[in-house]
């Protein structure tokens, strides 16, 4: 469950992140956030991952007021989120298991269930045969199913995608929101921030447009933008 | 913590440490001349008190009682010193034992001696104290009784050599302070390298909810490697100049005709403690450089 009450998000530089949004994404939902470039998308998910404090109002993840957090919690909002950026983040010197297995081993989790859950989340993203395989060896798009597959390996309650196929053509783009579906359908809340108007359109979620730090449209089962 | 998880931290202190092997080296040189130049100081101080605490305990008091001091007053001082739970023995000596003392001194030239009498020598006691800081007070109260001619006790050369070991001792001080600055610095940059060349993966940690600790530890411990590492150096160092300096020292003093006079610490009595003290530095030095340069990197 997130929720956002009258948030207003300021730079220090002047500039304006969001403002006054308020909403409510339930568990389980799936959302788009839709919008120009520098129109606070990637605002609203820092204030969710707490990479961000918001300036005015409240943001409430999980269990966790995002507001007032002291800074030594944040390692436990993050544990229960899965987070996915557009240009993969995966470590070169560790192979693709090695890369799922990090993510579970830093929140000092049972080599006997690192041992269990590596391998589901990689077949879950279709990539079992390339556990041993290094990042460079990969495609874009096998990179971010391993990224995936390193977001959910720990069973997160939120996944939150910023531009997850911002940098992979189109079929590929499809694989991985395909994969993001497949995941929310499996009961976890997915958000994610995206230029792919094909696949918005398509796929009928809800949609959120933001334009200069404003939430202008909150549409369930919507398209890209209101123009069809 | 968990042993598996302390496991992994040392493991990648260790990597962190040959990741930068040639920085990692710079540090452990600049370690190692900081604490060659405060273990200078440090044998200095050891020594200086070592000796200053030698000669106070061979210090005697002597005390010249008056020459026409009657056998009363004699007597009554005699018992004074005798009662004194401070003295730890004493020697009386008659005027007719003093004056066989000048003859035998003066044997070859006894008309040096010609018209003296044992009745124009004093009659002294020397005291040994059981305790070298009460000779101050002992002198005191000694020198006021009747009879009392004079009493015979170095204390300002004693005191004035302490306040040169306090000189000293403020020195290193000063000197350790500066150095401890110059290499946490150093040692600081070196860490910098590290957490720079791994910036992406403490930022990927950061993402999946690692805390600030787990984060951390690698890097103290690359720190910590890095101030032992010094440490043993530059205690093998400073034991391997010691012992040629001190057998320099014993043989030189001994052909001076000296070596009761001066004597350096013998190196197994002090070793242990200088490779504790070089070991604390060190590694204090490093895991200070370490949290100094992780800090920055944490507040992703």
């Amino acid at each position: 469950m997130i929720e956002f009450r009258n948030v207003t998000k300021l730079y220090p530089n002047g500039c304006i992140g969001l403002q006054n949004a308020t909403f409510k994404i339930e568990k389980g939902e799936f959302v788009f956030i839709v919008g120009p470039s520098g129109s606070g998308k990637s605002t609203l998910l820092k204030l969710m991952l707490r990479e961000e404090v918001p300036t005015e109002g409240e943001v409430y993840v999980n269990e966790f007021s995002i507001h007032d957090m002291p800074r030594r919690e944040v390692p436990y909002l993050r544990r229960g989120l899965g987070i996915v950026f557009q240009d993969f983040r995966l470590l070169p010197n560790k192979t693709v298991y090695e890369n799922v297995a990090f993510a579970m081993q830093i929140v000092e989790a049972q080599p006997k269930d690192i041992r269990r859950q590596v391998p589901v989340a990689l077949a879950l993203v279709g990539l079992s045969k390339k556990a041993k395989v290094y990042p460079n060896q990969l495609s874009g798009g096998e990179q971010q199913r391993v990224a995936l597959a390193r977001a959910i390996v720990n069973n997160p309650s939120v996944l939150l995608a910023d531009e997850p196929t911002g940098n992979l053509d189109p079929e590929t783009s499809w694989e991985i929101m395909n994969l993001l579906d497949e995941i929310n359908q499996r009961g976890t809340t997915v958000v994610v921030a995206t230029h792919e108007k094909s696949i918005v359109d398509q796929m009928k979620k809800r949609v959120f447009n933001i334009e200069r730090g404003i939430i202008v449209r909150d549409v369930q089962e919507g398209n890209y933008s209101n123009e069809d | 913590m968990k042993i598996r998880t302390m496991k992994y931290m040392v493991k990648e202190g260790f990597i962190n440490t040959q990741r930068n092997l040639l920085m990692s080296l710079a540090s452990v040189s600049m370690v190692i001349a900081s604490l060659l130049i405060f273990g200078l100081f440090l044998m200095l101080i050891i020594n200086f008190s070592y000796n200053l605490n030698r000669l106070k305990a061979q210090m005697e008091i002597v005390v010249f009682l008056e020459p026409d001091v009657t056998q009363l007053e004699a007597d009554s001082i005699e018992l004074k010193i005798k009662n004194d739970e401070r003295v730890l023995a004493y020697v009386k000596k008659t005027k007719e034992q003093a004056y066989a003392e000048l003859l035998q001194i003066y044997l070859e030239d006894a008309e040096i001696l010609e018209g003296l009498s044992p009745d124009f020598l004093s009659p002294s006691f020397t005291v040994h104290l059981k305790n070298v800081d009460d000779s101050a007070a002992f002198t005191e109260e000694i020198s006021k009784l009747q009879g009392v001619e004079d009493v015979s006790y170095p204390y300002e050369s004693l005191k004035k050599l302490s306040t040169v070991l306090n000189w000293i001792n403020a020195g290193s001080m000063v000197v350790l302070t500066l150095l401890l600055v110059i290499s946490v610095s150093i040692i600081a940059n070196t860490i910098k390298l590290t957490v720079y060349a791994r910036r992406r993966e403490i930022e990927i940690m950061k993402y999946v909810g690692a805390s600030d600790w787990f984060i951390r530890w690698p890097f103290i411990i690359e720190g910590v490697i890095i101030g032992f590492a010094g440490a043993l150096t530059s205690f093998i160092l400073t034991s391997y100049l010691y012992n040629s300096l001190e057998s320099y020292v014993n043989s030189h003093t001994l052909e001076y005709g000296i070596s009761d006079l001066i004597k350096l610490v013998p190196l197994g009595n002090v070793s242990g403690q200088i490779f504790i003290i070089y070991a604390i530095i060190g590694m204090v030095m490093g895991s200070v450089g370490s949290v100094i340069s992780v800090r920055k990197h944490l507040n992703v």
